[in-house]
């Protein structure tokens, strides 16, 4: 499946899905005029490719550094995609960066590894 | 010269007195709120705040323009537009000694007073935990049909708040099909 790019613009992320190395990686900001309209194409694309993975290590490298209220909804759907897939013979990691002072982040990951148990969750605070 | 000062002088000293960070009252669109979060980010820069208090600033900011390009009723005809809305209303925020007052004005249609006077006042008397729960909920609910959002966009900007968010509806002269909605958020 051939890899999946989007480049970053000043109100959504840059999307960098190598599906070829089994790393995906979402860095910098996110609040496009549409939310679901920025995010839906993307899932499916992901869940075509985790559907075809088997017994695979798959690293998720996670750099957002904002994400408004709509986009939050839709990360949600983004991790419960990947804890389908890690609680059908895949391994997940993902690495959560963020600002060791950003509690907002914090708080929004200790969410995700609530709801999403299948995935190896590794917080990774920055200094600034 | 001394006319053009003397016409504007008094909004520049009420804007120093009121420690005013940004103001904004007109259109907005999603490129126009894009360019406005360059300008906010930087006077919190500037001023020195803290990390966490920058973020929640930001995030308000955010929630605050963007229900505003959502649903304001007041819009640009359509074929004015790049395909985005774009619609009217005005943002505020200054700060009063260690707090940040954002304020932000938009007619709504008085149809939907009733339904934003049901999401907002239940807010007014959850403790942080209440809220940070609701929030909870929410992130793991179905989106609302009428929300074009994820619905959780009050709540975020509850839990940002270090106060119970304020809100008023004002009548518009002239227009009873429209009514000014205000909210007011302390940081």
């Amino acid at each position: 499946m051939e890899n999946l790019f989007i480049a970053a613009t000043a109100t959504s992320p840059e999307i960098d899905f190598h599906f070829d190395e089994n790393v995906l990686s979402l860095r910098g900001e996110s609040y496009p005029e549409n939310a679901a309209a920025f995010y839906a194409p993307i899932i499916e694309r992901l869940n075509v490719w985790l559907n075809a993975c088997e017994n695979v290590a798959i690293t998720v490298e996670v750099t957002l550094t904002y994400f408004n209220s709509s986009s939050t909804k839709m990360l949600f759907s983004v991790f419960d995609a990947l804890d389908r897939a890690a609680s059908s013979g895949n391994r997940v990691q993902v690495n959560w960066y963020r600002d060791e002072e950003d509690e907002t982040i914090l708080e929004f990951g200790e969410e995700l590894q609530t709801d999403f148990t299948a995935i190896k969750f590794n917080d990774c605070p920055v200094a600034t | 010269m001394s006319g053009i000062l003397d016409q504007n002088c008094c909004f520049f000293e009420i804007a120093q007195k009121r420690n005013l960070l940004f103001y904004h009252k007109g259109y907005f669109s999603h490129s126009i709120v894009a360019a406005m979060s360059e300008v906010v980010k930087l006077q919190l820069e500037v001023a020195g705040l803290s990390t966490s208090t920058r973020r929640r600033i930001f995030s308000s900011f955010i929630e605050l323009s963007q229900n505003i390009v959502h649903y304001s009723c007041d819009a640009l005809a359509e074929d004015q537009g790049q395909g985005g809305a774009i619609r009217e209303g005005a943002m505020c925020i200054s700060a009063e000694g260690e707090r940040h007052l954002m304020v932000c004005v938009n007619p709504v249609a008085t149809a939907a007073v009733g339904a934003l006077r049901e999401k907002l006042e239940p807010l007014r008397n959850m403790s942080i935990e209440e809220i940070k729960q609701a929030y909870k909920m929410s992130l793991r609910a179905d989106t609302p049909p009428d929300s074009k959002g994820a619905g959780l966009g009050f709540l975020t900007m509850a839990r940002d708040a270090s106060a119970p968010l304020e809100f008023a509806f004002h009548p518009r002269e002239g227009d009873t099909d429209t009514t000014l909605f205000c909210l007011k958020t302390i940081i």
